[in-house]
């Protein structure tokens, strides 16, 4: 144990740079705290930017609000499905935004697990980031039902009708899965919050503050008996947490392999699935941090080194989902199955939406390839770039995964399939609420851990230099 | 304090005077009005959920009932009110009845029907078994009648001059206008052809009366060409039908027979029933010739299995060949053995070369005919003169008189008359002594001044070059008797008659082949029509009213003296000597059809001299043609209002909701044409293509354009029936815009009746046209297999050579039901619960392989011979609950269906029938081209190009570039076209099932794949999971819950689906329901004697006979070519077409085990045809 006077905090201004570069300028443990919960109380004044996202978010949100209304009103035949593609945009979102919520609960349990210190400056905004990015997904399996209002039957409840789900189905696996996820990610995220909306009451900068950050922190008072509870309780969570990184998107998954439909009944889906929600997930860190850095000051803790993380984990995933890609040509052929490889060639060009999957090679599998080229993956602008590269792939990849529904078995039956004006309505209004909730994060909650940063700085700065629950566990 | 109001002194009070009836005391017509209409009107709100304002009104209602003032309520009789209170004696609530009666169709011609009646409203037609034009079967027309009948646009008002009026004036009114015509001059009667003898006989009395009156018959799609010929070959008139079960070549020259015209219901049964190879049918024949052999020898019967080779010939000898020659693309073609693509104008010479071939007096070959012709006329008259007194040829009514009477020349060259072709006494005989172009003519002069409009609609049908409607202007008096007020009505008409609906009025029809029926009423008008007879005894001063009455009054002299003494004696009453006409009148009433009313005639030979008659002839068009046809769906749009016909999917070009200017793909290059699927839902919903001005003789309209392979080049075919002015919300929406179909009667003249040189120029504009189901080539799948009947003989299992995934032959057929092979599989099942309750380990079927699987050599496992991934690899273990010691994975009953692609020809009665019975939904056009059409049954059609390579078609393999395929469909002549009906295949390891996330979709313990309606909270991905994509959807609100008429056509027995709820083919599991119960009620019943009511079946339950249950698709196929029933049930017939050889189960090889399986179609070529013809 080192005495007190080894460990004073050096004077602000004087510290050595971060040894790998995770952290910026000169902090402690008392201006790194104002720095963060500056921007909540009001001491850092609200950026211009956050009011024209909040209200570019909040505009968009309407659109969700009409759409789903105008779609509850006249039922789902508003959107542009029909027989063949009974699926559609619905189902392509609730993918696209459960992949993207999958970074926050892998950077906040599973990096913490692997001692990756870096995970700390990201992990608050990623995990909020998952919160959203769920609760946009989980509206989608609600709203295509043709009754929504009955949705609740997916659940198993007490009830005098002698109904029961239906256990073989993987849309009742998905119910389970996505729900579980989202309430273990709350609370992850909330437990994490504790000792954070405490530092918040007590710098409030008046009484409505005090009140609301009082109430939140359930009493903190920072006594050893609740730092040891939370920090365990911090671990266990991270521990819950990480299988569901890995089973959420899998059960997505066995959404389409379950099914016979040709080219979705493959047993690579949920290894590739896990991999493309991990991807898609640190492209939206990517897009998140870049604006933080910039409208709030952030370039200290959220570092380049941090950046160009991301987009080493974006690369790894990338060739990952690229791989899968492959193999599932290469299965289609080699399984010898006729149905399968015409639906290949279908899917790559002799069918109608062999643009789709070609949009999808090019922003999925080729246009990150440049992140293998250090000056394009550290400069901000390219990696802003190429993630939303990304964002688009995946949404093709899903689309490309759910029109294959137009030309399956019998050419009878086949058609097309288009959205109409209201799919793009709630696909974009979920844009909206996304961006509605995460302004309104930003504003009324710290973006980033201010324990856990305090706990991040080296221990010449007044920190613990790690995770303090993962190096107490050691 | 103001005074209290007082009563009037009694002498200035209105009392109101004691009755006994409503009628009696509410004289006023106003007051009349009041009653028939202001109430029914708002009736619909009664039966919405009940809101207080409802209430309030009800509360009311009561009242007014309680004071016996009951303006809603017409009871059926109209004489008599009877409450339920006393339950009708053959009526059970809840248990439909059937009456028989019959629709007159095309000509006038009736097809007999049984009318299913629920609760005293009819709701389905259905075949009549007894009627010699319908046995059970049925088509578009009939099975759409209950929609119209219940139409809330049909008329319900006697109108003058657009204002509301009453029947007894417009009776008095006319009966004056009659009277000041003195002996009828300037009156004329223009009506639909009628074969109804009533009809003929008041008629007959009306010329009587006022002689100089006159009556015309108009009917759009006449058969006048045929009568023509008719007359000029026997100088007499006479009715020819065909009997095509005799018939072993048919030749049709532009006749949709099959489809089309009278009789075509029975002849596409005759014909079907010669489409169908089976070898256990074979086989059983020989077994029961021996056992009579044996019999007759007085030995004992023992029985030889004939040679394999034998049975085959046996089973093919069967087979007919069809050989089509047309314009158009037709069901008919699509059946046909060889077809060749003429010009319909060109079809004529064919008849002549064909004639002059076989040696008919006068005929001589054209000049011009092609190449490819004169081969066909070669080969199909050595075929037909092979097979003298079995070969027949038929022509379609867009035909020349000069090809009828052709055609009747050959048919009598080659032996047919007496044979395949029958005569009988003319059907719309009668004292019609005027046609429509001399009427025109005279309303043009001014001298007609009464014009009597009985179930016609003129203006919007009538020739265009008569002018019908100006002509109209110069008549004084004009009365429209119909259904609605069309075009004729409102404008044009001074009365307006609202007419009956047959199945509301009583009257009398011939079939096809003369067979007179009783029209029999279901329902009292439902909206205050009459009939022709109610309106012709009206106006005649006979007194007969009553229509009954005045029917029997027909047919008692029929019975007293035509009717054959032998028959007569047969209505011998037990209280009576001498024959009674009431028993002869209750047997027609029940059987539907009145005993030896046909009249067959020999009209003798046909004279020659006419057969050079230019005056019969229509020149040949060298350049671009138009041919007018009947609508395959709306006819001749007599049913333009009908939403199931509108939306209905035609038979091959699928199209719904328009008719369009149909052109061949090489036709459609040439004019640059072009037509293209769109976005949102591509070749299942929505077709954009190009609009034309279509010029004809002078006359223009603007038309969109539909490519259809396989048509004959440069020729233009447009359906009538659509583009409606007046007839409906659905036939004619207040916006315009959006009426389906263009009007094709406005090109239409007398110098143009069915075929003319046309212009067809392109428009800058674009259009769409709601195709369900237009993607046409095979796409390398093979989900149709066909083959000829010398392959058929080679590889009798062609059937099953897997098209699709490398796998076992045996191992295919074991996961189709029904096959030996499977049940050889579902014998192993049981072994595996043997042993298990023996105590033996429990073995999967998953577990089994094949013996010596595991050894070294050929058939083992290192050799890859041995597919297990065919064999059933459910994740689940096979259910080991018994219910009454019957396994129950295995099945107590196992309901199965085959549908014979052979005799399938894509008519589309089934997906009707299913309509009718199952509540569908009429979803518009603007759905069905979002790829939404609701019908649970999809008929499939595809092309193919025959090729030296047997069985393979190239067009659409695999080997065949989307660019050279493109290339390839413009030949006409060597397209082939296949359909292929696809309901539910009730998978007994339904994909649906395992996906459904709250069992909404289950299987029932006899196998059917069931969809719990109020249980679906529609996730819809049972539909995705579905292979064969037969799942519908309601994505919107489809099913009309507001329109008061249309609850009523509703069948009570099905349920009516609302909004975000899966739905698709049950297998018409509530009338398997029925049946089951009705058994199990039986069989629970005891005889005196103590046995069983219903006999009991091998396990010893009450058994379902063969037969017993008929689903409404099967009931109605005109061909017969779908079978149901209980797979264990060793009699079932079902079980023998599972057992053919050529039966396959479609993606079988995808483990779906689908009880719904096809036979593979077998055709029957000629052998000596040239290639591709």
């Amino acid at each position: 144990m080192a005495t007190a006077t080894e460990n004073a905090p050096a004077p602000p201004g004087q510290y050595p740079p971060h040894p790998e570069g995770l952290i910026g300028g000169s902090y402690d443990t008392v201006t790194l705290g104002d720095k963060i919960a500056d921007v909540v109380i009001g001491d850092y004044p609200t950026p211009k930017a956050w009011w024209g996202w909040f209200l570019f978010g909040f505009a968009l949100l309407q659109a969700l609000v009409i759409g789903v209304a105008y779609l509850f009103w006249y039922g789902t035949g508003v959107w542009g499905l029909n027989q063949p593609a009974a699926w559609g945009l619905a189902i392509v979102n609730f993918v696209w935004w459960i992949g993207i919520g999958h970074a926050g609960t892998l950077i906040s349990a599973i990096l913490l697990l692997m001692h990756q210190k870096w995970r700390t400056s990201i992990n608050r905004f990623a995990e909020a980031m998952t919160l959203f990015a769920v609760m946009c997904a989980g509206l989608f399996p609600l709203i295509h039902m043709g009754r929504p209002w009955l949705a609740y039957w997916l659940f198993p409840f007490p009830n005098n009708m002698a109904v029961w789900p239906q256990p073989r189905s993987p849309l009742m696996w998905d119910a389970f899965a996505v729900s579980t996820y989202f309430t273990v990610s709350l609370v992850f995220w909330y437990v994490g919050l504790i000792p954070d909306l405490a530092y918040l009451r007590d710098a409030a900068r008046n009484r409505l503050q005090r009140l609301v950050y009082g109430v939140l922190s359930l009493g903190w008072r920072g006594s050893a008996y609740h730092w040891r509870r939370y920090e365990k309780l911090y671990l266990l969570l991270a521990g819950l947490g990480t299988p569901l990184v890995f089973s959420v998107h899998t059960i997505v998954s066995f959404d389409f392999a379950v099914a016979v439909v040709p080219l979705w009944h493959a047993t690579i889906f949920p290894p590739f699935f896990v991999a493309g929600a991990v991807y898609s997930g640190f492209a939206m860190v990517v897009w998140l941090a870049v604006p933080l850095r910039h409208y709030y000051g952030m370039k200290d803790l959220i570092t380049d080194r941090h950046l160009e993380l991301c987009a080493k984990v974006m690369i790894t995933t990338g060739m990952l989902v690229t791989w899968g890609y492959s193999l599932e040509v290469w299965m289609a052929w080699y399984g010898h199955s006729q149905r399968e490889w015409s639906a290949t060639m279908q899917r790559m060009w002799a069918g109608p939406y062999w643009w789709s999957y070609w949009a999808l090679i090019l922003t999925n599998s080729i246009l990150p390839q440049l992140l293998w080229i250090k000056r394009v993956r550290c400069n901000e602008l390219m990696l802003f770039l190429i993630a939303g590269s990304v964002h688009i792939g995946m949404l093709f990849e899903r689309y490309v995964i759910v029109i294959t529904l137009t030309r399956d078995d019998i050419p009878g039956a086949w058609g097309r399939y288009a959205p109409t004006i209201w799919d793009y309505a709630v696909m974009f209004g979920s844009i909206g609420l996304f961006v509605t909730l995460f302004c309104l994060f930003l504003r009324f909650l710290p973006m980033i851990s201010i324990t856990e940063m305090r706990e991040f700085l080296p221990f010449k700065q007044g920190g613990r230099d790690g995770h303090s629950c993962m190096e107490n566990a050691k | 304090m103001p005074a209290e109001p007082t009563a009037p002194a009694p002498a200035a009070r209105t009392e109101p005077e004691l009755f006994q009836s409503v009628e009696q005391w509410m004289d006023s017509a106003k007051f009349q009005e009041l009653m028939r209409d202001e109430f029914p009107e708002d009736a619909d709100s009664w039966l919405d959920p009940v809101s207080r304002r409802n209430f309030l009104a009800l509360s009311a209602a009561s009242v007014a009932l309680a004071g016996g003032c009951n303006p809603s309520l017409r009871p059926a009789s109209q004489r008599q009110v009877v409450p339920y209170v006393d339950q009708p004696d053959e009526l059970t609530p809840g248990v439909p009845l059937f009456f028989a009666t019959a629709m007159p169709q095309q000509g006038g011609v009736g097809l007999g029907l049984l009318v299913k009646s629920r609760e005293g409203r009819p709701i389905k037609c259905e075949g009549n078994p007894n009627h010699p034009g319908s046995l059970g079967s049925i088509e578009l027309q009939a099975l759409a009648a209950p929609l119209t009948l219940h139409d809330p646009d049909r008329s319900s008002n006697v109108t003058l001059g657009g204002n509301g009026s009453t029947f007894e004036k417009a009776v008095v009114a006319i009966k004056n206008e009659l009277t000041a015509s003195k002996d009828g001059t300037g009156v004329v009667f223009l009506t639909e052809p009628t074969t109804s003898p009533t009809v003929q006989r008041l008629m007959g009395d009306m010329l009587k009366a006022y002689p100089k009156a006159r009556w015309a018959r108009y009917e759009p799609v006449g058969r006048a060409n045929e009568t023509a010929a008719l007359a000029a070959a026997f100088e007499k008139p006479a009715n020819l039908y065909y009997k095509f079960d005799a018939a072993d070549v048919i030749l049709s020259l532009d006749a949709d027979f099959l489809t089309t015209g009278p009789g075509a219901v029975r002849y596409a049964r005759d014909f079907g029933a010669r489409r169908k190879v089976r070898l256990i049918e074979a086989a059983e024949a020989f077994h029961r010739e021996s056992d009579e052999k044996a019999k007759a020898a007085g030995r004992e019967p023992h029985f030889h299995p004939p040679k394999h080779s034998k049975l085959l010939d046996r089973a093919a000898a069967k087979m007919n060949r069809l050989y089509v020659v047309e314009g158009a693309l037709t069901s008919t073609g699509a059946a046909a053995d060889h077809r060749l693509p003429l010009k319909p104008s060109q079809v004529e010479g064919f008849a002549r070369a064909l004639a002059a071939r076989l040696g008919v007096p006068n005929a001589a070959a054209p000049a011009d005919l092609s190449e490819t012709a004169k081969k066909w006329v070669e080969e199909v008259a050595k075929d037909m003169e092979a097979r003298k007194g079995k070969a027949v040829v038929i022509t379609g009514e867009h035909q020349s008189a000069a090809t009828h009477l052709l055609a009747l020349a050959v048919n009598e060259k080659l032996g047919a008359f007496g044979q395949t072709v029958a005569f009988s006494a003319p059907l719309d005989s009668g004292p019609a002594n005027f046609d429509l172009k001399a009427l025109g003519a005279e309303m043009n002069a001014g001298k007609v001044n009464t014009l009597f409009l009985v179930g016609v609609n003129p203006v919007y049908d009538a020739p265009a070059d008569l002018r019908f409607a100006d002509a109209m202007e110069k008549v004084k008096t004009k009365i429209h008797h119909g259904l609605y007020v069309d075009e004729t009505a409102l404008p044009h008409c001074t009365w307006h008659i609202p007419a009956a609906h047959f199945l509301e009025s009583w009257g009398d029809v011939r079939g096809y082949d003369g067979t007179a029926s009783v029209i029999q009423p279901l329902i009292a008008p439902m909206r205050n029509g009459k009939s022709v007879i109610e309106l012709l005894a009206s106006l005649l001063n006979t007194g007969e009213q009553d229509p009954l009455a005045a029917v029997k009054a027909t047919w008692q002299p029929f019975f007293d003296t035509k009717l054959d003494a032998k028959l007569k004696d047969q209505y011998k009453a037990a209280t009576y000597p001498s024959p009674t006409f009431e028993r002869y009148w209750e047997v027609a009433l029940r059987d539907g059809v009145l005993p030896g009313t046909a009249e067959a005639a020999t009209p003798g030979a046909v004279k020659a001299d006419k057969i050079g008659d230019k005056a019969l002839s229509v020149a040949a068009v060298k350049e671009l043609e138009i041919q007018f046809r009947p609508d395959p769906a709306l006819f001749d749009g007599r049913q333009a209002n009908n939403g199931w016909l509108q939306e209905l999917p035609k038979p091959i070009t699928n199209l719904t909701w328009d008719n369009a200017a149909m052109v061949s793909p090489a036709t459609a290059e040439r004019l640059n044409f072009q037509q293209s699927f769109a976005w949102t839902a591509g070749e299942r919903g929505r077709t954009e293509t190009d609009m034309a001005e279509l010029t004809v003789m002078g006359r223009k309209i603007r038309v969109a354009v539909h490519i259809v392979p396989a048509m004959a080049d440069d020729v233009v075919v447009l359906h009538l029936g659509f583009g409606r002015d007046r007839a409906g919300r659905v036939a004619s929406p207040d916006d315009k815009t959006n009426t389906p179909g263009f009007n094709a009667y406005k090109l239409r003249g007398t110098d143009a009746v069915w075929t003319a040189p046309a212009e067809l120029k392109r428009l800058n504009e674009r259009y769409f046209l709601a195709v369900a189901g237009a993607y046409s080539a095979m796409e390398s799948r093979r989900p149709v297999r066909h083959a000829t009947l010398e392959q058929f003989k080679a590889e009798e299992v062609f059937a099953q050579v897997p098209g699709i995934t490398p796998g076992e032959y045996k191992d295919l057929r074991a996961l189709t039901p029904g096959t030996v092979e499977n049940f050889n599989m579902l014998e192993e099942l049981r072994k595996t619960r043997r042993n298990a309750e023996a105590g033996q380990p429990y073995k999967h079927p998953y577990d089994y392989h094949h013996e010596g699987e595991e050894e070294e050599g050929e058939g083992g496992h290192a050799h890859g011979h041995h597919d297990k991934r065919l064999k059933p690899l459910s994740l689940y273990v096979s259910n080991p609950i018994t219910v009454d010691g019957q396994d129950a994975n295995i099945g107590y009953r196992r309901w199965a269906m085959t549908i014979d692609l052979g005799s399938c020809i894509g008519c589309s009665a089934c997906t009707m029938a299913c309509v009718a019975e199952n509540n569908i939904p009429v979803i518009g056009k603007g759905e069905v081209s979002r790829g939404r059409a609701m019908h649970w049954i999809r008929i499939d059609r595809y092309f193919s190009i025959p090729t030296g390579e047997v069985l393979e078609d190239k067009l659409g393999g695999e080997k065949v570039s989307p660019a050279e395929r493109k290339e390839r469909i413009k030949d006409s002549a060597a397209i082939r076209v296949h359909v292929q009906p696809v309901p539910c295949q009730h998978c007994e390891k339904a994909p649906c099932e395992v996906v459904c996330p709250v069992g909404a979709t289950v299987h029932s313990a006899d196998g059917l794949n069931d969809m719990v309606y109020n249980r679906c909270v529609g996730t819809r991905y049972c539909s995705n999971n579905c292979p064969y994509k037969v799942r519908r959807f309601n994505f919107l609100q489809y099913s009309d819950y507001t329109t008061d008429g249309m609850k009523l056509v509703n069948n009570p027995e099905v349920t009516v689906r609302t909004r975000g709820v899966m739905e698709k083919c049950t297998y018409c599991v509530q009338r398997i329901r029925a049946a089951v119960i009705e058994a199990e009620r039986e069989w629970d019943k005891k005889k005196p004697d103590g046995s069983r009511l219903r006999e009991s079946d091998a396990t010893g339950r009450p058994k379902v006979y063969d037969g017993e249950i008929l689903t409404a698709c099967q009931q109605a196929c005109p061909t017969q070519a779908i079978t149901f029933g209980d797979l264990n049930d060793p009699q079932s017939a079902v079980l023998k077409t599972k057992a053919e050889p050529h039966n396959y189960g479609l993606l079988a090889e995808i483990n779906t085990m689908p009880r719904t399986s096809y036979l593979a179609a077998v055709r029957n070529p000629n052998p000596n045809m040239p290639q591709g013809a």
